[in-house]
């Protein structure tokens, strides 16, 4: 079976979300790989969203705002873009490729443009293979078992 | 009547030991209403003595320390059965803590550097510590050093949790006093510590300042009076627990958040980011990267208690 | 064979324990001692920013 993989987009209220609903309403088809999150700003998208998304299994997060000066609240692209790039460092760390996490400016007029980036996003992550967070921290403690029990009981269990 | 407790280490450094101990005068206090039938930083028991005793005979545990081998399971799950209730005592065993930081890492990349690699070691035969190790007389076992480092509640059910790397210690008493008084909350409350962030604690100024570069310690003398955050050094005091009396703060010495998370926040770490990203005043990818570039090691100086206990728990392998 | 196991040592900072072998006269034939703790600071200490070195080896023993 081939990989399909499973992207989590958080979209802005204003922008984004409405682009995304402007690419329905023009019936123009795009991968239905992105399980869509509506968020009133970009800027609501705590880093704790992200790396809970790929804890519970997705393959890919998006993240899609208005463009910088088209922010409904004035500067939430702004702050959504440091988080993103704060983000993009740490996840090496945790072993994630930084490719898995997409931060693109979309406004409520670019339907055709939100059909693009996630079409495009789909085959980069689909390119980087399933990421399986649950099941490699699994595979990881496999061997984390309990050996030796009652291994004082051996003894006497004497003091001094 | 008194209260039969056990105090017992993990993965541990024993400073929680000493910070009960740091109680000074008020451990008489502390003596008077309690009997420990398991101290090994302090007293003689063995775990045969705990084995020998009845199932929830014991009215608490405090456990410090992480659970990094088989022995720290069996044990924790030893003394899960034998207590009525089981306080994760200190960062260790409440988030991870310092031992926690370990999970960049494989065992066997920790195995390798430790025993093959370390400066100070001469192992030209290449011995690693053995699980089983037959002697003449019979054999020897050494616990299973685990590849991943857990939480207490991770291995057992744990009813409180007394942060803090280590905890202060007028908290630890005051812990001790809801558990003699019959006067603990809920299940899985944290005691011993404030409930809102530290930077409510914290006596120095704050405003609305956004920062343009960050400095690691030794680039600059802080100023006494205003918010470390503001002044450009990493603080992870918006991210951290009150409680601890702000004694790094007092210390001209930025958080690194030994007592854990707010309640409610699922990684502290990761919330310390989005905090960290807030403050900075940058709009433009360059401008951000600019200052980023100048963080050395962010996963570990946002998580450098509670890597264990974060969302993604370790690196992934 | 008599086996005295002395598990875990007490009154230090650390885990230890320690298992005596005695001969049919009672005497000890052998006795060995093992430390069932690593943590491996060794190496995740490697790659910190050097000021911070301090305030993570200080939890290697807090006695």
């Amino acid at each position: 079976m081939s990989f399909e993989p499973r992207i989590v987009g958080f979209l802005c209220n204003w922008c984004s979300y409405t682009g995304a609903d402007l690419a329905g309403t023009a019936r123009i088809k795009y991968a239905p790989n992105i399980r869509s999150i509506r968020v009133m700003c970009s800027g609501r998208v705590d880093p704790v969203f992200v790396i809970k998304a790929f804890s519970e299994g997705a393959d890919g997060v998006l993240i899609a705002g208005c463009h910088p000066g088209d922010c409904h609240y004035q500067e939430g692209n702004y702050k959504a873009l440091r988080r993103y790039l704060l983000l993009k460092r740490i996840l090496p760390e945790y072993g994630i490729e930084p490719e898995r996490l997409k931060l693109e400016w979309i406004a409520a007029s670019e339907g055709e443009r939100f059909a693009h980036v996630v079409n495009g996003f789909t085959e980069q992550v689909r390119r980087l293979g399933p990421m399986n967070c649950k099941g490699a921290l699994i595979e990881s403690m496999k061997d984390d078992v309990l050996i030796h029990e009652e291994h004082a009981a051996q003894g006497t269990g004497e003091r001094r | 009547m008194k209260l039969n407790i056990a105090i017992y280490w993990g993965a541990a450094c024993g400073g929680c030991d000493v910070a009960i101990l740091d109680t000074h005068e008020k451990l008489l206090e502390i003596a008077d209403v309690v009997d420990i039938h398991l101290w090994p930083i302090a007293m003689d028991f063995k775990y045969a003595d705990v084995r020998a005793l009845a199932d929830g005979y014991l009215d608490a545990t405090l456990f410090s320390g992480a659970v990094r081998n088989s022995e720290n399971e069996e044990i924790a799950k030893l003394l899960r059965k034998k207590s009525k209730a089981m306080i994760a005592l200190g960062a260790c065993a409440h988030t991870g803590g310092v031992p926690g930081l370990a999970n960049m890492y494989t065992r066997g990349e920790i195995l390798d550097r430790v025993y093959l690699r370390s400066e100070s070691t001469n192992n030209p035969e290449g011995t690693l510590p053995a699980e089983e190790f037959m002697v003449d007389a019979g054999e020897l076992q050494l616990p299973r050093f685990y590849n991943t480092v857990k939480t207490l509640d991770q291995v057992v059910d744990v009813d409180y949790y007394i942060p803090g790397c280590p905890p202060a210690s007028l908290q630890i008493y005051s812990a001790l006093g809801l558990l003699a008084d019959d006067m603990l909350p809920k299940k899985g409350s944290v005691i011993g510590a404030g409930d809102r962030a530290l930077c409510d604690e914290c006596a120095r100024k704050k405003s609305e300042k956004t920062i343009t570069k960050i400095y690691r310690t030794h680039e600059k003398l802080p100023d006494p009076e205003t918010c470390f955050l503001e002044q450009g050094f990493i603080c992870l005091g918006p991210a951290t627990r009150s409680g601890c009396g702000s004694r790094c703060i007092k210390s001209w010495t930025p958080c690194r958040g030994c007592y854990g998370p707010l309640d409610g926040v699922q990684d502290q770490g990761i919330k310390m980011l989005g905090a960290l990203a807030s403050v900075l005043e940058p709009k433009d990818e360059k401008g951000i990267n600019a200052i980023l570039d100048t963080v050395v090691d962010p996963l570990r100086t946002v998580s450098r208690f509670s890597l264990a206990s974060s969302m993604l728990r370790r690196k992934k392998v | 064979m008599k086996r005295i196991a002395i598990d875990p040592i007490t009154r230090l900072e650390g885990h230890g324990k320690i298992t005596i072998f005695l001969n049919e006269e009672g005497t000890v034939e052998n006795a060995y001692l093992q430390i069932p703790e690593l943590r491996g600071f060794e190496k995740f200490v490697e790659g910190l920013p050097v000021e911070e070195i301090p305030r993570v080896v200080t939890r290697i023993c807090g006695v």
